[in-house]
């Protein structure tokens, strides 16, 4: 037998109520854990990065105010302008790839049998490979003369092209081993998405005779929406932040051509010591993704008012 | 009753074993590069046995922690040349007690008073100055103190297949190799070298590479004398005689005279393939491609392996870019114990350092450059005049490693063809003279 919510006193005087929705200060132990966290590792050290970014302070010392010297020195800075085009470009390059692949491959594995399971597997294990072991694996296929590439275009007296070094193809190179990578968050999110269609309606478009093509433009598609929003949204954050392959494939280069805002952030504060300019030129980056982030907030809350 | 008595000594005996190592033992944090090699070296304590820098250091190391079971040495091997991490390490009060610094890396770290002074701890073990070369004294000197054990001092050198340069005609009657004497030779050498081989004359880590580049403008703006870090805060890289270099570089590249995609590993793979003629790299592969061209079947074993300084190509001064290895000490409250373990371990690099130059670097003592063992090993004929040829950067300029990285990174532009060289200079001067005007 469960507890009243109330007590009432034996002589019909309503004694006091005890609501246990109200507010207590001791619920607040229940997330303080979680706050301390929350506070400690993000909240101090953002606004300990905004206070280091008007600094000159280097890594071991924290060095006197300069107002805005730092951001003026970026925005002069042609190879900082360079990682911001950079980073666009990637992100143009894979989060487009990541949506529509990843779309394609869940409409392709929605299915109950055996072999999708299995594909369904195979194209999510990529994922689970730390950043090191995918940049290998696609250093021996790009590698010139020895890798895979090399092998394949061998087979047909051709020349494979240089992935890693090539100006033109080295984000492109990066890309693809990203893409490769990445591909099975978006594939599952579509497929959840994919089963939580009713049924009926699918069945009620087959007695209407609809064939294939109209049932996907007009019940899965626009069922899946939100859905695609999301995955765009998560990955437009996600790939913002390209560092490793970077950093792994090509260190940068050709003529700083693959080199992303983090790993000029990583080249300024680690490499030249820079802890200032690299703390305002992770403000910007804060920045760009939190109207990333902006973004899906509004196009989601407007698909609710809807 | 007797096997009672048998099982508690065994029992005693084991807890005796298991626990003496633990109690005595005093722990040193070593962190190195030169790569990991534990499949071949992990246990190997006859050091002679060892090739190749990952060996030598491998075994030297393990010999050390067999000679001295009272210290327990805990290796950490870094990527090359792993100085962000170091730097991470100190900044975070994590920093190991050893660790291999360049030479032109010291002055980064003794600069912020992160590095112990090793005269006094190097004179209890018996190691004063005098006893090392004068390239490696000046090295590791910082403010008149010793801030790091030398090593060696290394170079990079031209590492010649005879087999490739018999073929392409470029030997001299004594059997030695032509080797150019003026860009415009060089570039004639190696067109004849690709006319008659097929080849590419130089095999060259070019993909993504800033060292190799940075080593080689300096290497010829020293032949050119050109003051170019008279003022260690600026530098002056926008100049005719850079001009030269970087053209030089780029004319080998414009007309295939060098491999152009390799990484760093693609290209010692293709030297030892046979795919080229000289390959640009330090005295560090001397005893690896010494030991390859001794094995019958491999591209080198076939018409030999040569090595030589990079030849004179300028009319100024005869000398090449230079560097060092050492090992330098953190700052930390040490116990007596623990000062005396690092004692022990720099003095046995210092009575080892032969055994370290096997590796084909030179020698940081005198008494192993002037002995004969050291003058018999293979090629240190050829190679000897390096003792005099090799000159750092001036020791006060500070960051020498993400400069590096800048004007490697503008000279592979020029030389690729993706910006003009004037413009690259003047990127390279700029950028370098705002690193260090914001130091």
């Amino acid at each position: 037998m469960a507890e009243p919510l109330t007590a009432t006193a034996g002589n019909g005087s309503r004694a006091k109520s005890v609501d246990i929705y109200a507010p207590q200060w001791r619920n607040f132990l229940f997330v303080a854990p979680y706050l301390f966290i929350f506070a400690a590792f993000l909240v101090f050290p953002l606004f300990w990065g905004v206070w280091l970014s008007f600094h000159k302070a280097d890594t071991f010392s924290s060095g006197r105010f300069i107002g805005f010297d730092n951001y003026v020195r970026l925005f002069r800075d042609g190879i900082f302008l360079q990682s911001i085009w950079n980073t666009f470009y990637f992100v143009f390059l894979t989060v487009p790839a990541l949506a529509l692949i990843g779309l394609f491959l869940a409409l392709c594995l929605n299915r109950q049998t055996r072999s999708a399971a299995v594909l369904r597997t195979l194209f999510f294990s990529s994922s689970v490979l730390s950043v090191t072991i995918v940049t290998l694996i696609w250093r021996i296929v790009y590698i010139p003369d020895m890798g895979l590439l090399s092998m394949i275009y061998g087979f047909f007296g051709a020349k494979a092209p240089a992935f890693l070094s090539d100006p033109d193809l080295a984000m492109i190179g990066i890309a693809i081993a990203t893409v490769w990578w990445c591909i099975g968050l978006p594939m599952m999110l579509f497929l959840s998405a994919l089963q939580q269609i009713p049924q009926d309606i699918y069945e009620a478009a087959a007695l209407d005779n609809a064939n294939r093509w109209q049932t996907l433009r007009s019940i899965t598609l626009p069922s899946i929406k939100r859905t695609f929003v999301l995955v765009v949204i998560i990955q437009i954050v996600f790939q913002f932040q390209l560092f490793g392959q970077a950093w792994l494939m090509t260190k940068g280069g050709p003529n700083n051509l693959t080199k992303p805002i983090v790993l000029y952030i990583y080249n300024t504060a680690f490499q030249r010591w820079d802890i200032g300019m690299g703390a305002a030129a992770s403000e910007i980056l804060f920045l760009l993704i939190l109207v990333a982030a902006m973004a899906q907030f509004l196009l989601t809350r407007r698909k609710a008012d809807a | 009753m007797t096997l009672r008595k048998l099982f508690f000594a065994t029992i005693s005996a084991a807890a005796v074993m298991m626990a003496s190592p633990s109690f005595a033992a005093t722990e040193l944090q070593v962190q190195r590069f030169f790569g990991a090699c534990d499949a071949d070296f992990g246990k190997n304590t006859d050091v002679s046995k060892a090739v190749g820098e990952c060996g030598i250091i491998t075994s030297l190391i393990n010999k050390f922690a067999a000679d001295n079971p009272d210290i327990k040495v805990n290796v950490t091997t870094v990527e090359w040349p792993g100085y962000d991490q170091l730097t991470a390490q100190f900044a975070s009060g994590d920093a190991p007690d050893i660790v291999t610094i360049h030479e032109s890396a010291l002055s980064d770290y003794q600069s912020k008073g992160l590095l112990m002074p090793l005269d006094d701890l190097l004179k209890t073990v018996g190691v004063t100055p005098d006893q090392f070369t004068d390239a490696a004294k000046q090295g590791a000197t910082k403010d008149g103190k010793i801030y790091g054990l030398p090593l060696d001092n290394w170079t990079m050198l031209y590492h010649i297949n005879m087999g490739l340069f018999k073929q392409a005609g470029l030997v001299n009657a004594d059997g030695t190799p032509m080797l150019p004497k003026s860009p415009e030779e060089l570039l004639a050498q190696a067109e004849q070298f690709k006319q008659k081989t097929g080849k590419p004359y130089f095999v060259q880590n070019l993909a993504n590479e800033t060292a190799l580049f940075t080593r080689n403008l300096y290497t010829y703006l020293f032949q050119q004398n050109s003051d170019f870090f008279a003022d260690p805060k600026k530098v002056k890289f926008n100049t005719p005689e850079a001009k030269k270099v970087v053209e030089m570089y780029k004319a080998i590249y414009d007309k295939d005279y060098t491999t152009k995609n390799l990484d760093y590993a693609g290209a010692i793979n293709a030297f030892l393939a046979g795919e080229g003629g000289v390959q640009l790299n330090g005295t560090w592969v001397v005893g690896d491609y010494n030991a390859q061209s001794e094995k019958p079947g491999t591209a080198l074993n076939k018409g030999g392996y040569a090595v030589y300084p990079y030849p004179q190509l300028f009319s100024g001064a005869h000398a090449q870019y230079a560097d060092g290895h050492t090992w330098a000490v953190s700052k930390k409250d040490r116990t007596p114990e623990q000062t005396a373990a690092i004692g022990k371990f720099l003095k046995f690099f210092a009575d080892n350092d032969f055994e370290w130059s096997r590796t084909g670097h030179l020698p940081a003592y005198k008494a192993v450059i002037d002995s004969a063992k050291f003058k018999a090993l293979p090629h240190r004929d050829t190679i000897a005049a390096i003792a005099t040829l090799g000159k750092p950067l001036p020791s006060q300029v500070q960051r020498q490693f993400a400069i590096q990285d800048i004007v490697g990174e503008e000279m592979s532009a020029a030389v690729s063809g993706q910006k003009p060289v004037d413009k690259a200079l003047a990127d390279m001067e700029s950028r370098v003279n705002e690193l260090l005007a914001n130091l």
